[in-house]
């Protein structure tokens, strides 16, 4: 019995001596996938871009869903559509470039991850800021007055995205968000009258299969009497694709916007958006298979 | 069992001294060939151990380290399909069916049997190769195998099929060094 014991500690003892033993590469590998997307409904996210790859989205908000069926629930209402490309300088730094027909507004933008969750907890969130310039470049000729000039047309944004994922399902996103313009006339398409414009976006997202998730959206102004944004939708990914649906209050796309444009009622003047998202990389590496 | 104490300790040295080899540098590719998109991951961080007088072949990859050259790809792998936080490693342990004798700049055909194991599913498998010795003292291990994604409960979705392979062809190669 004795012996026998012994052999098999002998054993044990080889095999575990043989084996080699299981190393991580990077014991602070970063969590994956705060959100599906660099965007998540309206709002940028800490979610980023890797080196030499370009990011491609297609926002659409629709009209209200209040005309029925008559207007196939705002769909017939013109669509506000942004077009957005952003170009990963390094791992941490992108650049973009968007253009939201609301206003015909073309706005540069730059993001950068400033700190990134790790899956052992070291870093509990991840870290962004986000800053852009934009310009009005709609036809003011119809005016009596003088139309603006470019300065009057400009508007700024900055943001900070804080996140966290806190479980497998669920990820939120706390983004005290600012924005300023110039000339805040009233023919532009935005219900605010103020310069200066400040807001905290809540993003969050639920899991609900492998691939796809409910999300959410809250933007409440902080300094404007103007209604807070509301959102709710569901993100698919969908091989390289990443699929956003969603009902929101507002038709603005851009930051500028989101925090000037005003919002309807939750509920009453929700409105029909659809993102679709997708990363190519600039510069494939050549096969060496 | 006095004797097998002794017999251990004449075996204890001979470890350190024995036909071991660990890699010095090792990659695994992945190639991923579906109706509409054909892509690679690779990895030059794979890790491994060939011990010719115990014939122990242990080879191991930090799933982590795949790049298939798109970042957003590569998360998506990670998180939906490998799930690399709940199982960070694809490990071979096994054992070669017969051991050629090397002699140095021949490629000798060999094949292993052992577990594969992804996905925190593990299985019996097979896998053909060539080793070859080196004027160096070097091992050089080619191999080259399939994966079915379905035999590691990985699951491929069907709104997906157009763009990721059921069939994902692996190879790699090692260069392993002696142990001291």
């Amino acid at each position: 019995m004795k012996k026998i014991a012994f052999i098999a500690f002998l054993m044990i003892s080889f095999s575990s001596f043989a084996q080699l033993e299981r190393k991580l590469e990077n014991e602070n590998q970063p969590v994956d996938l705060i959100f599906h997307a660099p965007r998540h409904i309206n709002i940028l996210t800490v979610e980023p871009l890797d080196k030499k790859s370009m990011h491609f989205a297609i926002m659409h908000t629709f009209g209200t869903l209040n005309g029925g069926i008559e207007n196939l629930f705002g769909l017939d209402n013109g669509a506000n559509i942004q077009f957005s490309f952003e170009f990963a300088l390094t791992d941490k730094l992108s650049a973009g470039i968007s253009r939201s027909s609301r206003d015909k507004v073309y706005n540069l933008y730059g993001r950068y991850l400033l700190l990134e969750q790790t899956q052992n907890d070291k870093m509990p969130f991840s870290l962004s800021l986000a800053g852009g310039a934009g310009v009005n470049t709609s036809r003011y000729d119809f005016l009596p007055e003088p139309a603006p000039n470019f300065s009057e047309r400009s508007s700024y944004f900055g943001q900070v995205m804080l996140a966290r994922k806190f479980s497998e399902k669920i990820s939120l996103q706390l983004t005290p968000m600012m924005a300023y313009f110039v000339d805040p006339r009233s023919v532009y398409q935005i219900e605010g009258d103020q310069n200066f414009y400040l807001a905290l976006g809540l993003s969050g997202k639920f899991k609900v299969t492998d691939r796809s998730s409910l999300t959410l959206q809250y933007i409440p102004n902080l300094n404007s009497d103007l209604r807070s944004n509301v959102g709710i939708g569901w993100d698919v990914e969908a091989g390289g694709h990443v699929f956003q649906m969603y009902f929101v209050t507002s038709q603005a796309l851009n930051e500028q916007y989101l925090l000037a444009g005003g919002n309807g009622v939750p509920g009453e003047e929700f409105r029909l958006g659809f993102n679709v998202n997708r990363i190519f990389a600039i510069g494939q590496k050549k096969r060496k298979y | 069992m006095r004797k097998l104490i002794i017999a251990y300790l004449f075996l204890l040295p001979s470890l350190s001294f024995s036909q071991s080899f660990q890699t010095e540098s090792g990659e695994a590719i992945f190639l991923s060939k579906a109706p509409l998109n054909e892509f690679t991951g690779e990895s030059d961080k794979l890790k491994g151990l060939i011990d010719l007088e115990k014939n122990l072949v242990d080879f191991y990859l930090d799933l982590n380290t795949l790049k298939t050259g798109i970042g957003l790809r590569d998360r998506h792998m990670r998180e939906n399909y490998l799930e690399t936080e709940k199982f960070p490693f694809a490990e071979f342990t096994g054992k070669m069916k017969s051991i050629p004798t090397l002699n140095p700049g021949v490629s000798y055909p060999v094949a292993v049997v052992g577990k594969f194991k992804i996905h925190g599913i593990e299985r019996n498998v097979e896998i053909t190769g060539n080793l070859q010795k080196t004027s160096s003292g070097n091992l050089e291990l080619k191999a080259k195998f399939d994966i079915l994604l379905g035999d590691y409960e990985i699951p491929l979705p069907k709104l997906v099929f157009y763009e990721l392979a059921e069939k994902q062809e692996v190879s790699i190669n090692a260069t392993l060094k002696p142990k001291k």
